[in-house]
């Protein structure tokens, strides 16, 4: 679909090839399942009228007459409403896009023990990609005047923290996966012994697994990027927010935490000298007898 | 088309039916034992605070009767821990143990450092005051030298103060210390690898206890993050169970905050270059020489320690200049060593039998 092609309301190409996208997209998940000749019972055949609901709603969506119907008596929104409303939906769009595509492919139905080579980040990289391409450029814009400065700081500190946000999912992310995995491994019946009677001897074996992808997880390149990619995000924001939080705090007869480091760091350093002087001093004349506590 | 998952509902029904009434009866005991009064204090064992150099101090156990051993034991742990680690519980203290096998026992309480020691160096801890503390304990002794045993990072730094002062130490005792660093175990030396430890000292100043604690969990998540709670729930209507159990959430919660300067030093010297193991760290301008570490060496590791591997310990009885060393390695983990009721019987005697053969 052309998107750069914008009519007279430009949000509705959008609509219109989304809904397009979701109607193909249940009608494929549709057709995977079981048929109407097949079913056994009365769900499938609920399933499809309501699938043939959805498209006749859809349907009538996507006809111009109902999209002006819909947009008919809205004022048009300012400009910049408008452009980071646009942003918000493209970047929705694209996502959903990506899930559809995910979504209409089977996933394999036993994962490979303790392999983490080729995960699923994807999702990751596009909700930093829409981002960087359509949220970070308004944090971004440049700002003018009297509060130039200030505005520029929350603006960092918004875009560090949104950016760690982003890191963290991802990590939490990883961190979520070797439960998937082995939860997965659970439902694959044992080979060559006999599933366990106990429960105790159940919850064992699962043990068992999660504690070994997480060790094979935890050695792999993939989680110490992403560990430190993570860690990063957080230094980022964390300066970030001092610098907003000590400019904040400037009209408040505080110190801050740079006055107080540079206060801390003479304090040390007159300390250092004081002993190796004191030392020196001893060398020269030892003092008559040793006190019992310092 | 993926198969249908197959998770055992019908046992864990079956399970869940035939536990109700001993669960049902489990909770109301378990009602009572944490409603009740409960004895969860650590580092119980009097002490008397003998020594305090800003937030560092020493503490000071008295064995009941004339020690057996004449030279006192300086107990130095990391700075990563709380040394109440050496004194959990009554019946597994370490602590404790020492002072029934006739040894007199110093430990260093690093303290809780703030804002104002994040420009205190590796320098100032072991030429400050570790160094501070060993004159003192020999002066309040008359003694040339101490023995020195050091836990975990507290070993690695008893090893750097060994061959900077051989002169200070009698006997040297490391358990789980790290000293070769490039190994490809233990996921901390993997991961540490991996951080920028300019950015990390940089923004924070210290190291927050609160990043140590989640790092320690994400060791082994499926243990310390689930299976530590699902037998606590299995157990908490055991009172000493519940009391044991407080005291590890404690004492494992507890990390304090690490000097920023510190922690730089330790990152790069240590965890990224490697260089004690190979002569060639320096420290307050002298280098730290493994050769001269000239007196007995008795290095205790566990065989199965997801923190600091075997690999990590042992090749440092290969690299000292002393002719008596020791290798002990236990079955067990980081901690085994120090809250296995086990393990201390027969380790605790096994060491003071060691120090009392090399006390003359």
């Amino acid at each position: 679909m052309d998107q750069n092609h914008l009519s007279a309301n430009p949000t509705e190409p959008l609509l219109a090839a989304w809904i397009k996208w979701t109607m193909d997209f249940w009608e494929s998940m549709a057709d995977m399942g079981p048929g109407p000749q097949e079913a056994a019972g009365g769900a499938e055949d609920f399933s499809h009228a309501a699938l043939k609901m959805w498209q006749a709603f859809f349907s009538l969506l996507t006809e111009p007459e109902t999209v002006a119907a819909v947009f008919k008596g809205i004022n048009p929104p300012s400009e910049i409403i408008m452009k980071m409303a646009q942003a918000g939906w493209t970047g929705y769009f694209h996502l959903h896009q990506q899930w559809l595509e995910g979504g209409a492919g089977v996933e394999e139905p036993y994962p490979e023990a303790y392999g983490f080579e080729n995960l699923d980040q994807d999702i990751f990289k596009i909700c930093s990609e829409i981002y960087e391409q359509d949220f970070r450029q308004l944090l971004n814009l440049p700002q003018v005047g009297l509060t130039r400065l200030s505005q520029e700081r929350a603006n960092r500190a918004m875009d560090r923290f949104s950016q760690f946000q982003g890191a963290m999912a991802e990590f939490i992310y990883l961190l979520y996966l070797p439960l998937k995995k082995s939860l997965r491994e659970m439902q694959r019946p044992e080979t060559g012994g006999e599933e366990p009677e106990e429960f105790k001897d159940y919850y064992r074996r699962w043990l068992k697994l999660l504690e070994g992808h997480y060790m094979t997880l935890f050695k792999s390149p993939e989680y110490t990027g992403t560990l430190s990619h993570t860690l990063n995000a957080l230094e980022d924001f964390t300066l970030a927010k001092q610098e907003l939080l000590a400019k904040s705090l400037e009209a408040l007869p505080i110190p801050s935490d740079r006055d107080m480091d540079e206060v801390y760091r003479e304090l040390y350093l007159l300390k250092r000298q004081v002993r190796e002087l004191t030392r020196q001093l001893a060398q020269v004349a030892p003092p008559p007898d040793y006190p019992e506590d310092a | 088309m993926i198969d249908r998952p197959q998770i055992p509902l019908a046992l864990i029904k079956a399970m869940l039916s035939a536990d109700a009434a001993k669960a049902a009866h489990r909770l109301a005991r378990a009602k009572d034992v944490l409603l009740g009064p409960l004895n969860t204090e650590i580092g119980a064992t009097p002490y008397e605070r003998v020594y305090q150099e800003d937030r560092v101090s020493l503490k000071h156990y008295r064995p009941q009767g004339t020690p057996r051993i004449k030279t006192p034991l300086l107990l130095a742990h990391a700075l990563f821990n709380r040394e109440t680690l050496l004194d959990l519980q009554p019946d597994r203290s370490v602590v404790l143990n020492l002072l029934r096998e006739g040894v007199e026992v110093y430990l260093v309480d690093w303290g809780s450092p703030t804002r104002k020691d994040r420009f205190l160096t590796l320098d100032d801890h072991l030429n400050g005051y570790l160094h501070n503390m060993v004159e003192f304990i020999c002066r309040r002794h008359c003694l040339p030298k101490v023995n020195l045993m050091g836990v975990c990072l507290g070993g690695t730094f008893g090893v750097i103060y060994a061959a900077l002062y051989p002169e200070k130490v009698k006997n040297l005792i490391t358990t789980v210390a790290p000293t070769h660093f490039d190994i490809d175990q233990g996921l901390l030396h993997i991961w540490m690898k991996e951080i920028d430890a300019d950015r990390l000292v940089d923004t924070f100043g210290n190291l927050p206890g609160n990043l140590l604690n989640i790092t320690f969990l994400l060791m082994n998540p499926a243990r310390l993050m689930f299976d530590k709670y699902v037998g606590f729930l299995e157990n908490m209507d055991n009172r000493e169970f519940v009391e044991n159990f407080i005291r590890m959430e404690k004492w494992i919660f507890d990390s304090p905050d690490v000097p920023g300067e510190t922690l730089r030093q330790v990152l790069k010297d240590l965890y990224q270059q490697n260089l004690l193991i190979q002569g060639k760290m320096e420290l307050g301008g002298r280098r730290v020489d493994l050769s001269r570490v000239d007196m007995p060496l008795l290095n205790i590791y566990g065989q199965y320690d997801h923190l600091v591997p075997p690999e990590s310990c042992q090749l440092l009885t290969s690299k000292v200049g002393s002719r008596d060393t020791e290798d002990i390695c236990l079955d067990t983990g980081h901690v085994g060593i120090y809250v296995s009721s086990r393990f201390q019987k027969e380790l605790i005697p096994r060491m003071a039998g060691w120090l009392l053969a090399r006390d003359g």
